[in-house]
């Protein structure tokens, strides 16, 4: 059997990929995380029936959990739309050995079967089956609704996968989808077709008459299929991959840094580092998220607005977000070409100084743009400009330290979401301290009651590192110089 | 130019390169051959500063190439993809490369026409990225990074790698010009036993990290490459 080998390579690609190499410590902390996140399913699962009898006392439980699925399916899809990677294989691998067609098609449009998002929801469905369907009906009937369910999921995930895979190559599909979804929205808005009157219709019809499971099973079939055909008909390596080579930009003629000789030369690159690739560019894009946190905190505490050590470590996402995700990574990022670095530029401190003015023009601009929250309270600005002088005079500083102890080439060329590449333990134990300085130095004052003077001490912390910038670049350029070689090394192994 | 002392470099403890002592004098053109893992890329690392050596040192101009950064100004070299920057077009790379080696505007225009035969058209004005050409392309633009700049000393690792024909000859031609004309010190490595051949005249074997033969070019050179590696 082809498949059999088909599926062996892909578990060994899967456990030698990069991803596994990483430390100890933070594959045990991911694997806590992904423990307890299936404890609380579990839990939910287990109590979801007390819940709601709880929130709704008057309502059949099953009516109502059937009344929800529908919505919860509508959910799914746009978290598989934006979470779910599409499944490949290399195709060009096995497409010139003697392996049927179509036994490459079947295994590619499958392969999505494994991803875990599929079974997550089993720990909520199971037990409610077993805890509410089971005594209201039989185990005969409860296993019809499960199975009928369960088809839904992977219909839904089928589904999800073939408008991500028309994002590349027709991006109207896409947008058929979303303006369906839209319009499904405004119909349930105006009450003319009701979601959740059509959901408990359906899955009350499938808990009375087994007949109605052949739709989930059309349904299931009807979305394998488009995505069957779809690949079979692209199965052409330059059809599928879509590799645009792309026409070069304009960044490059910007005036104004060339002025700035050497170091504008830098600065230069460094934006077109960022913007012109994937994973760079989307951290771009959404860092002004950032500057939203205040939205989030501040309106709970417009009346009594108070210096608490919440609204240190919003000031310090607000007007360091930016500068904190640059900083952290400002090595790794030129890991593709760090012997370049070493072998031609004959001054480091200009190449390290031209990172510390970007990190520097993104936190100024984080703080101007956040300045308008002093309408919510003069507080609010007189925080976040203390923390912006911490951000610019140490924070910084720091940062830089700590990225010199990036170790693994980092492919910008991958998007942003979920990418832990690059990332190391080093990074967040060394960087720790720098984030919670500010909280220790801040809590005595606080204790003491004299909260503002702590915020003001905060802001001198910065103040002196600026004052002694040039002892500090100094101390992260003998930092670099040290750990160059270990550096080089590792960005020049592939993954 | 250039002198070895002592080098060891241990990987895993295993010892990849062990030379106890090297001299390559001003204007040479020094070449390096050698099966796979021989160590011809680690000696050149190890001149460029970019791995530490277990023991020993290595001098550029008599000054420990560790100590300052000194040689960067006089030497040109281009060993892999690593340096190139490819996610900036040709011409936006070998500008940064002129501010970097402090060249003006004039001297980039003459680079361009001298190289213009090299790169065959292939190179400039495409409106692409470093990163969407292909490999002889990436290395063409690698190799003219190295020698812009006019250095006193090149180090090309596997240069003939991935070229066409008329490419390697005209990459022969300027590699030669360099020797004669410049009076460049050159360190080329590579498979292509007759290119080396043609543009070195000190050609050293190297096997498991060791120096076995050095030996001056003269016509039965190529014959005596080709019956040791035989």
């Amino acid at each position: 059997m082809v498949i059999k080998w088909f599926i062996q390579h892909q578990i060994k690609q899967s456990m030698r990929a990069s991803i596994w190499q990483k430390t100890l410590v933070i594959n045990i902390i991911l694997g806590l995380v992904l423990l307890l996140m299936l404890a609380y399913l579990l839990f939910l699962g287990i109590f979801i029936d007390v819940i709601l009898n709880e929130m709704f006392p008057d309502n059949d439980p099953i009516i109502l959990f059937n009344s929800m699925l529908l919505y919860y399916f509508g959910l799914e899809f746009f978290i598989r739309f934006f979470m779910q990677s599409l499944p490949t294989l290399n195709l060009e691998t096995y497409l010139h050995v003697p392996i049927k067609r179509s036994s490459i098609v079947h295994f590619v449009a499958s392969k999505s079967i494994v991803v875990i998002g599929n079974y997550l929801s089993w720990l909520i469905l199971i037990p409610f089956a077993v805890k509410v369907i089971v005594p209201n009906y039989s185990v005969g009937v409860a296993l019809i609704w499960l199975l009928g369910i369960i088809l839904l999921i992977f219909t839904n995930n089928f589904l999800a996968t073939y408008v991500k895979r028309h994002l590349v190559g027709n991006p109207a599909i896409v947008g058929v989808f979303g303006m369906t979804s839209i319009v499904l929205v405004f119909l349930e808005q105006f009450n003319i077709l009701s979601a959740s009157q059509l959901s408990a219709n359906f899955f009350g019809h499938l808990l009375e008459d087994p007949i109605f499971l052949l739709i989930p099973c059309l349904a299931l079939l009807g979305s394998y299929s488009l995505n069957y055909f779809y690949i079979k008909s692209r199965l052409y390596p330059e059809e599928i991959t879509h590799k645009k080579t792309q026409k070069v930009d304009r960044l490059a003629n910007v005036r104004y840094f060339s002025r700035l000789g050497m170091t504008g030369q830098l600065l230069s690159l460094e934006m077109r580092l960022l913007w012109r690739h994937k994973r760079t560019r989307s951290m771009l894009v959404l860092a002004p998220l950032f500057w939203g946190y205040g939205l989030v905190f501040y309106p709970d505490a417009v009346e009594g607005f108070s210096l608490s050590v919440i609204m240190i470590f919003v000031g310090i996402f607000m007007t360091g977000g930016m500068m904190i995700s640059y900083l952290s990574y400002c090595f790794s990022y030129d890991s593709n070409f760090f012997d370049v670095i070493l072998t031609k530029y004959s001054d480091i401190r200009q190449y390290i100084r031209a990172k510390y003015i970007l990190a520097l023009t993104v936190s100024t601009i984080s703080f101007l743009v956040t300045i308008p929250y002093v309408f919510i309270s003069t507080q609010i600005l007189f925080i976040n400009s203390m923390i912006f002088l911490y951000n610019i005079g140490l924070l910084s500083f720091v940062l830089l330290y700590v990225s010199t102890y990036s170790r693994k080439k980092m492919d910008l060329s991958k998007g942003s979401a979920f990418n832990y590449q690059g990332f190391g333990a080093s990074h967040w134990l060394t960087g720790l301290p720098a984030f919670f300085l500010p909280i220790v130095t801040f809590l005595p004052f606080r204790w003491a009651g004299q909260p503002e003077t702590g915020i003001i001490v905060i802001g001198c912390l910065g103040l002196i590192g600026l004052l002694f910038h040039k002892l500090l670049l100094g101390v992260v350029i003998r930092q670099f110089k040290k750990s160059q070689y270990a550096m080089a090394e590792g960005f020049r192994q592939s993954e | 130019m250039i002198q070895a002392n002592n080098i060891t470099k241990v990987y895993h403890s295993e010892t990849v390169l062990d030379i106890p002592e090297i001299t390559i004098r001003q204007n040479e053109s020094f070449g390096l051959v050698g099966n796979n893992g021989a160590g011809k890329t680690t000696f050149f690392r190890l001149i460029l500063d970019l791995i530490r050596a277990n023991s020993g040192n290595i001098t550029s101009k008599s000054i420990d190439v560790r100590s300052t950064n000194d040689w960067k100004n006089y030497t040109g070299s281009y060993l892999d993809q690593n340096f190139l920057i490819d996610f900036l077009s040709p011409e936006e790379y070998f500008e940064f490369l002129a501010e970097v080696h402090g060249l003006s505007k004039g001297d980039l225009a003459e680079f361009y026409a001298e190289y213009d035969e090299f790169f065959a058209g292939e190179i400039l004005e495409k409106n692409k990225y470093i990163r969407d050409l292909s490999n002889g392309n990436k290395q063409k633009v690698g190799i003219a990074s190295a020698l812009m700049f006019k250095p006193d000393l090149v180090i090309l690792d596997e240069p003939f790698n991935g070229l066409d024909p008329s490419t390697q000859i005209r990459l022969i031609k300027i590699l030669n010009k360099l020797k004669t004309e410049d009076g460049v010190t050159l360190l080329v490595s590579s498979h292509d036993l007759s290119h080396v051949t043609e543009v070195c005249d000190r050609i050293v074997i190297l096997e498991k990290g060791k120096v076995v033969t050095d030996l001056a070019t003269n016509e039965n050179t190529l014959k005596e490459l080709e019956s040791y590696f035989a």
